[in-house]
């Protein structure tokens, strides 16, 4: 093992080996955040289940009862429970995100390590709350008596790619805190922003119908509006969704992309700046 | 292949004055229509063209007052900072130690605490998993194991980091000041583990205040002055020039009130000075004059109780003794400015020329804010009117040369029996 660094040559290209390298860490401190998060709280899981089950009952209480969302023949609560399931992730990740790095400040100070890992341990512990939404959707079927549509293992790939989304946002709100520390505090805002400009309370079509074609295109510039239109479509089935949700999906990966690279620009000077 | 571990060249590090580049986000936004204009600004080198090269089994002591870059050299060793210039390779498997216990989380248990802080070093967990039993074993603390951390002493929490830091097999190992922590006893036994470390063949480079620590441990050192290296040597003459080129005017003041704050911003030394107990500063003393230490320090934040801590050293650089103002005093703890002073009496030191260090520190949660490192000297002159002066031309020997009382009488009786 050989470690040459210079200050004259420095490679912008994000070491993904190097984090494989130091996947024990990275257990270690997903494991230790999900301890954390769980062991010690009243709740406990229970809060886990507390959350998505509190959204939803507001959300059919005012877009089920109240504005009666057309959801073209889906029990509501279950179109409702799709889209939670994949918001909350999403929501999550972010907010941790934010935090990330100014939280685990004592040890960027202290030892070496890819710096990147913070924030995907943090993204892991996500997935222990997105795996109770997903058992409560399952739930909601089993309630509704119905069954996954056909294509439901569809519902995959849209999900790795909701987790890809999250994670290149949250990437890129980390390593935005890093110079910019009042950041924390934009981010709940972009999440209640986002839920309201993500179809999770109601169906993408009934908001881009009536629209021009480029502010469809925008709407689908957010990552999350055709992962989500996906992933419930690939659950519920019915009719296909826009095509418009490839935006989404080259966004994703465009945000992925360049918050590793953004980030490995912001982590070498980490250490100096939090 | 050669055996050479670690080659350091040129490296320099070049920090900004006023605090970092951290802002927010409307200043930012402003700073890069600036930078574009200028680029450039206040800074300051804390590091600049060092040169090192360690080859296997080697242990390197670096010294230098505060501030001199020791710290600074060693977290670009570790790559946590990045140099602004030169370069550096280092072969092997490098461990740095600038902390024990990092990333300890108080509600974990001292089985996962060990796990989590042994990967964080840089173990894999099987690796952990198969030392688990040594290492439980060598904290002495195998009956909490499965505990919270934030139940145990502040010592048993030490000893378990300590021994997870010193089980880690790293080819070149990085350690900073380590053995500040814990009493001596755990001390001993650190020193003990690295000196295997050393001998068993694995590199070392240690930064240390503790000279009789680098004494023992490395054969050669360097000493960093103002982020350059000025010397580089066999350890005994480094130490020598680096306790000696303290011999500084003796004004008996050094001030500090016009230097940036160090430390974590919660207390600053303004000024100390030697004093007589008229509190007149006392440039040099004789071995008669009671002795004051007028320590003037600032709380800049609320919330810390910072006391002065008073450690003084001899001429060879060997730890005499440690004094505060105690744990339990509570004056001169709030924010503002405050004097302590600490009295030695008269009849105490020998004929010598003593260094003070100084902390200022919290004790509980324990916690230091400012180091200064051998930062005011004194020189201590024979007086022929002291009752312990030598007879001869000859030094008394010892660091201190107390006057105690003696009990003397004439003998009663004449049995075997003393005192009876």
């Amino acid at each position: 093992m050989k470690i040459v660094v210079d200050a004259k040559s420095w490679n912008p290209v994000p070491d993904l080996r190097e984090v494989f390298a130091h996947r024990d860490l990275f257990l270690t401190l997903a494991y230790r955040d999900v301890r954390v998060r769980y062991a010690q709280t009243m709740l406990g899981l229970g809060w886990a289940l507390f959350q998505p089950l509190a959204t939803l009952l507001i959300m059919v209480l005012v877009f089920g009862r109240a504005v009666k969302v057309d959801t073209q023949g889906v029990p509501y609560s279950l179109f409702a429970i799709t889209g939670i399931s994949a918001w909350s992730y999403f929501a999550f990740v972010l907010k941790e995100s934010g935090s990330s790095l100014i939280g685990a400040q004592e040890m960027v100070r202290k030892i070496y390590f890819p710096r990147l890992i913070i924030p995907l341990s943090k993204a892991t512990v996500g997935l222990i709350d997105m795996g109770v939404a997903v058992v409560l959707m399952l739930i909601m079927f089993a309630v509704h008596g119905r069954m996954p549509a056909p294509n439901a293992l569809l519902a995959i790939p849209f999900l790795l790619g909701i987790m890809c989304a999250a994670l290149g946002v949250g990437i890129w709100i980390s390593a935005l805190t890093i110079r910019f520390r009042d950041l924390q505090h934009v981010v709940p805002f972009i999440v209640q922003f986002g839920l309201f400009a993500t179809p999770v309370a109601y169906p993408a079509e009934l908001v881009t119908r009536s629209l021009p074609h480029w502010v469809q295109v925008l709407y689908f510039m957010n990552p999350m509006s055709g992962l989500v239109e996906g992933y419930r479509w690939s659950l519920l089935g019915g009719a296909p969704p826009d095509q418009l949700i490839w935006v989404s999906v080259v966004f994703t990966g465009l945000l992925l992309i360049s918050g590793l690279f953004y980030f490995r620009s912001m982590e070498r000077y980490l250490a100096d700046l939090v | 292949m050669s055996d050479r571990m670690v080659l350091v060249e040129g490296i320099g590090k070049r920090y900004r004055l006023g605090g970092p580049a951290r802002m927010d986000i409307r200043k930012g936004l402003a700073h890069n229509l600036r930078a574009l204009a200028q680029r450039g600004g206040e800074h300051f080198w804390a590091l600049r063209d060092v040169d090192l090269e360690l080859r296997q089994g080697e242990a390197l002591g670096i010294i230098g007052r505060n501030g001199a870059g020791k710290s600074t050299l060693l977290k670009i060793l570790s790559r946590i900072t990045n140099p602004t210039e030169g370069r550096f390779e280092i072969h092997g498997r490098v461990s740095s130690l600038l902390e024990v216990g990092t990333g300890f989380h108080p509600e974990l248990s001292g089985r996962e605490n060990i796990f989590l802080n042994g990967t964080i070093l840089g173990m894999r967990r099987s690796e952990v998993k198969r030392k688990f039993d040594e290492i439980v074993d060598f904290s002495g603390v195998e009956l909490f194991i499965d505990n919270p951390v934030k139940h145990y002493s502040s010592g048993q929490k030490v000893r378990l980091a300590f021994a997870v830091a010193a089980h880690l097999e790293p080819e070149v190992l990085i350690i900073d000041e380590v053995l500040a922590v814990g009493d001596l006893e755990f001390q001993r036994k650190c020193l003990g583990k690295m000196q295997d470390v050393t001998s068993s063949g694995r590199t070392i480079l240690f930064v240390s205040h503790n000279m009789s620590a680098i004494n023992s441990l490395c054969r050669r050192c360097i000493l960093l002055e103002h982020g350059a290296k000025t010397m580089e040597g066999e350890t005994a003459d480094v130490v020598h020039a680096y306790v000696h080129g303290n011999d500084q005017e003796a004004s008996g003041v050094v001030d500090l009130s016009g230097s940036p704050v160090t430390g974590d911003g919660a207390a600053r030394l303004l000024q100390l000075r030697w004093v007589d107990p008229q509190g007149n500063t006392l440039p040099r003393a004789k071995v008669t004059d009671a002795v004051g230490l007028e320590v003037s320090y600032e709380v800049l934040r609320e919330g810390v109780r910072p006391q002065p801590v008073v450690f003084i050293h001899d001429s060879e650089g060997d730890h005499i003794f440690t004094s505060f103002p105690g744990i339990d005093v509570a004056v001169g703890r709030t924010v503002g400015r405050h004097v302590a002073t600490l009295r030695l009496p008269a009849n105490l030191f020998n004929e010598d020329t003593y260094f003070a260090s100084l902390w200022l520190a919290t004790w509980l949660p324990h916690k230091v804010h400012q180091v200064h490192e051998n930062v005011i000297n004194i020189s201590v002159m024979d007086d022929l009117a002291s009752p312990t002066r030598s007879p001869s031309h000859y030094r008394i020997r010892g660091a201190l040369r107390p006057l105690f009382p003696w009990d003397i009488g004439v003998r009663q009786g004449t049995g075997d029996h003393l005192g009876s």
